[in-house]
């Protein structure tokens, strides 16, 4: 989790933390302070946990009360459910391909970015642009892009040679998850080459220029400078994109609704899938609950086996650099 | 030394060709869009590629004389402003208390705060539903203003709480003695030093709000408060035989966050890449 | 309804992290419809000319009834389902809304949501044809007032069956087979469907258990929780025979029904010579076609063929109307209104604009439509009715139908396995 508990002792030109000026009588400024946050979080982001919580428990089709306690039933059905096994997968299979593909294209990418090449400014813009875009319109325009009969794609492919593949993109139960992820990568990839991008330039020039001087190549000089000083953003970065991709939706819903046949279907669209189409409101709760503790335990090991120390740091090096 | 030149040269060169193909593809779906607004259905099929020939604007100014398509952009854009307004100032509260004062149970509270990234919005859906119509918030802006703001905090308070941690305490010591209260050194003094992550923050909210299209669909019965993604949606349908016309709706509909993207854009690296030396 | 109330106290109260309890407890008195005369009314008729119709009626009814003040959501389909499921799960539903019927509205009224309107709508019921109400009524009890019928069935382009040299449209399953393989080899798409939405694709299974099971089998196995009986694995290997053809447009599992390219287009634009739709089916081809055109003279319709060996009738009919349910906290005058706009002037309005077959009898002339005309006349000679199966029953298993049957057309499961999923999710409930 993202607490500090394991924060790197303070650097020597920072005075601790913990020596901020002993307040006389803190608690009334602290109240003030954070309960509007309190009340706020509370209200409408515990609550919903705590409910879909307790929903979780029941056999329960959303309508009235919950009256029906079924104990464990709902988790114990989720875990022989093909489907959930299948979410899990395909979760996976996006985390690979983030991880292998999308995340090092961004690093990449960043690199370029950090060139001093005329214009750069734009194509650092040009690349963020996707992201800005919101998730119904991006549909609408890969729907169309990817459409088997008049889209771009097909087009496309034609027209650098491939001929027509006849392929059918979103339509095929095999490569829709492929078609998908091109998608979320063409989405998502900007954020990513941001954070990278913030990371490199956070570092000191002195430390490259140095390396010059020692006569290293530019990539021994990324390979041993850019990349180990770039540790704590890759981190943080590639834990973003895992807990997205467990989390993943709104795209999804929007652009596949999880189909063809269940095909692309992810967590919260069989989550969605059972609560508002089958009515199986205690199930689709334990589903939130899944998402919920996967989140968690992901979160903790994460932070316990891959953070340690640098999270603090790392969240974009906002405040910590140098 | 002219050599050295040269292999600059070239090596400028194919980095600009890199970007330059690289920057191609990631535009391809948006300008497909600019482009299909200005074309016809004939075109679109015949020309897919190629620029519109004829030019028809047809489209776009159909959409702009439309009252659906402005009250809809004002809706986003009043609801994004008072969203992030809102999570911004209760975030920062919170995540100067969190970086600043100790006292018993900070730290378990401050986890109970990152627990809601692991919590993801559409999962809550319902059981938020719920609240929000006990609360009376259904038809209302604030019906989804609260919640995006509640959902943002985790992340802003993340960010913001590491921000402020970077702040030298002398700032904060010198403020004290200067009489300074912590309502005034939040306001007057450690707020504006943090422009740049509020900036970051900020942007990140906008984003979340103007794209959000759950929350208002399910809060909002009323189409006079329906939001830009739910005009995509309806128009979709409504059009749907009218391709060129879509893709008009939809461009303009992406319009407003692209420049207001490409205003922010300098405030966002800033704020990600720079620190309190700058600013 | 006290046990929604309760509902929402429990929530709270487990919720209830104290001072925010109270907060929520203070202001949950149902401040707005109750006695309100506001009327929510959510309508899925989002394009014109009908969406201004609707509109015109309520400001008529408005000026008629001072005081009352109309707040009308027209939503596209599946935002629709998609927002009414929130509000009626939240107890909150809207005052009109509109319903196919079936189980889903059943379950609804099962758990008070929704006004038993058996008095009201049984003082116009005698206006109606027969068998209008019988998809919103249960136990005797009638739960929404009928707009609009019609049935399902084969939409075929005359032209595309004479390129292929298909003569008389078929009449049993053996000779569509035979046809779609005719339509084939004449390098004509023969089908189109919309494989994304899941519903059209149901149509099929559901028809061919018709066929070869019979009405009773399809009630019956909703009662004994049973699909593995002969009529539907029949069903199933129908349905596997028809797939191993690949009658279906290329990428017809990423196809939406009305959208861009869906099914409605391609059949509108003469990419695909049959669909399987119901009575909207024309209009729908028109509006997405290019021009608005549509097939005009060219579109022709035939009943679902038969099952050889099947004790199921050719004069079976599967389909189903739209109507308007009434929410629990309704105000008088939306009821009022029901009747209003089931006036036989209204009623032929709605037939003449949004071409669907009118349920209300004065306005059966109303019906112009070539193509209505046919799906009038079938429905007049039937012998049996059956519901959308995905309304019929209960959400749970309506949708398991659809993703057994979307699996079955894919490829991707065998008849056994369709019969066993659907009477796994029928015993689960």
């Amino acid at each position: 989790m993202l607490t500090d508990e394991r924060r790197p002792p303070p650097a020597p030109s920072r005075p601790p933390v913990e020596a901020a000026p002993r307040r006389r009588r803190p608690w009334p400024t602290v109240v003030a302070f954070l309960s509007p946050a309190v009340v706020l979080f509370a209200l409408l982001v515990l609550t919903p946990i705590v409910v879909a919580a307790y929903g979780s428990f029941f056999n329960w089709n959303g309508f009235g009360a919950p009256t029906n306690f079924v104990g464990l039933e709902n988790f114990r059905r989720l875990l022989a459910d093909d489907i959930f096994a299948g979410d899990l997968s395909r979760a996976l299979l996006l985390v690979v391909l983030s991880l292998g593909i999308q995340l090092p294209v961004s690093l990449a990418l960043a690199m370029l970015l950090n060139q001093p090449l005329r214009g750069r400014r734009v194509y650092r813009m040009l690349f963020f642009a996707p992201y800005v875009l919101s998730e119904v319109v991006t549909a609408v325009l890969f729907t169309m892009i990817f459409s088997p009969n008049q889209g771009l794609a097909n087009h496309l492919t034609r027209l650098i040679g491939l001929g027509d593949l006849g392929a059918t993109w979103l339509a095929d139960p095999d490569t829709v998850m492929y078609s998908l992820f091109l998608v979320i990568s063409w989405k998502y990839f900007g954020f990513h080459t941001i954070l990278y991008l913030a990371g490199r330039q956070s570092i000191p020039p002195e430390l490259h220029d140095a390396a010059a001087i020692d006569g290293a190549g530019s990539w021994q000089a990324f390979r041993h400078i850019t990349l180990p000083l770039l540790g704590p953003t890759i981190r943080i970065s590639v834990f973003l994109s895992i807990l997205g991709t467990i989390q993943l939706f709104d795209m999804v819903w929007v652009l596949t609704a999880g189909g063809p046949i269940r095909s692309s279907e992810t967590l919260a669209v069989t989550m969605f899938q059972e609560g508002f189409k089958r009515f199986h409101v205690g199930y689709a709760s334990a589903i939130s609950m899944a998402i919920f503790l996967i989140s968690l335990t992901f979160g903790l090991l994460y932070q316990r086996f891959v953070l340690r120390r640098d999270l603090e740091g790392a969240i974009t090096t906002i405040g910590d650099r140098r | 030394m002219s050599h050295a030149t040269g292999a600059r040269r070239t090596r400028h060169g194919v980095l600009h060709l890199a970007s330059i193909a690289i920057a191609a593809t990631v535009v391809v779906p948006i300008v497909f869009g600019v482009l299909g607004g200005f074309k016809d259905n004939g075109q679109l099929f015949s020309n897919p590629f190629g620029l519109p020939d004829p030019w028809l604007p047809g489209n776009y100014l159909d959409t702009l004389g439309s009252a659906a398509f402005w009250q809809q952009a004002g809706n986003s854009l009043t609801i994004a402003v008072a969203s992030t307004a809102l999570m911004v100032v209760v975030g920062a509260m919170a995540a100067y208390i969190f970086a600043r004062f100790a006292f018993p149970g900070r730290e378990a509270l401050f986890m109970l705060f990152a627990i809601g990234l692991m919590f993801p919005f559409a999962v809550a859906i319902l059981p938020l539903f719920v609240l929000l119509r006990e609360m009376n918030l259904l038809n209302n802006p604030l019906g989804v203003v609260l919640p995006q703001a509640a959902f943002g905090l985790p992340i802003t308070i993340v960010i913001l709480r590491s921000f402020f941690r970077g702040i030298p305490g002398e700032v904060e010591e010198s403020a004290v003695l200067d009489g300074c209260g912590p309502f005034r050194f939040f306001w007057r003094i450690l707020l504006p030093m943090s422009r740049p992550a509020l900036g970051t923050v900020s942007v990140l909210a906008v984003v979340g709000s103007w794209n959000n299209y759950l929350l208002p669909l399910i809060v909002f019965n009323d189409s006079r408060w329906w939001t830009l993604p739910l005009g995509v949606q309806q128009f979709q349908s409504q059009y749907s035989a009218d391709t060129a016309r879509i893709l008009a709706y939809v461009t303009l509909a992406m319009l407003p966050s692209l420049v207001c993207y490409a205003f922010a854009e300098r405030q966002l690296i800033g704020g990600l890449t720079s620190g309190i030396g700058k600013g | 309804m006290p046990s929604i109330r309760l509902s929402r106290r429990s929530l709270l109260a487990l919720a209830g992290a104290g001072a925010a309890g109270a907060v929520l407890g203070g202001c949950s008195d149902d401040g707005e419809s109750g006695s309100s005369r506001k009327i929510r009314w959510w309508h899925i008729a989002n394009t014109d000319p009908m969406l201004s119709q609707w509109a015109a009626m309520a400001r008529q009814f408005e000026a008629a009834h001072p005081g009352v003040k109309f707040e009308i959501t027209p939503l596209e389909n599946e935002s629709f389902k998609t927002k009414l499921t929130t509000n009626i799960q939240a107890g909150d539903p809207p005052d009109i809304f509109h319903t196919w019927g079936g189980g889903v509205l059943f379950q609804q009224a099962e758990a008070g949501l929704v006004k038993d309107l058996t008095a009201d709508v049984g003082g116009w019921r005698d206006t109606l044809i027969p068998t209008a109400l019988d998809a919103y009524t249960t136990d005797g009890k009638i739960y929404a007032s009928a707009v609009d019928t019609g049935m399902v069935g084969f939409w075929y382009n005359k032209e595309l069956f004479d390129r292929a040299g298909v003569g008389e449209p078929p009449a049993t399953w053996a000779e569509f087979l035979e046809a779609v393989r005719k339509l084939k080899a004449a390098k004509v798409t023969p089908i189109a469907l919309a494989g994304k939405e899941k519903w059209p694709g149901h149509y099929y299974w559901a028809y061919l258990a018709m066929r070869a099971g019979g009405l009773d089998a399809l009630r019956q196995a909703a009662t004994d929780k049973n699909f593995e009986q002969p009529g539907f694995v029949a069903a199933s290997a129908r349905l596997a025979e028809l797939v191993a053809l690949q009658p279906f447009q290329t990428g017809f599992l990423a196809a939406g029904y009305s959208t861009a390219d869906g099914q409605a287009a391609t059949m509108g634009n003469g990419k695909a010579a049959i669909e399987l739709m119901g009575q909207w089916a024309p209009v729908v081809q028109r509006d997405n076609s290019a021009g608005k055109k549509g097939l005009g003279d060219k579109l022709g319709f035939f009943p679902f063929p038969a099952v050889d060996g099947g004790s199921g009738k050719i004069t079976d009919v599967f389909g189903g109307g739209g109507g308007f349910a009434v929410g629990k906290d309704a105000p008088p005058e939306a009821v009022e209104f029901l009747k209003f706009i089931a006036q036989p002037d209204n009623a032929r309005i709605e037939a003449k604009t949004a071409g669907v077959l009118p349920v209300v009898a004065a306005a059966q002339d109303a019906v112009t439509d070539p193509g209505l005309k046919l799906v009038a006349g079938a429905l007049s000679q039937s012998t049996g009715f059956q519901l959308y199966l995905d309304q019929a029953y209960a959400p749970a298993v309506g949708q398991q139908v659809n993703d057994s049957v979307a699996e079955l057309l894919a490829g991707k499961a065998s008849p056994e396995q369709v019969a066993k999923a659907i009477t796994t999710a029928a015993k689960q409930g």
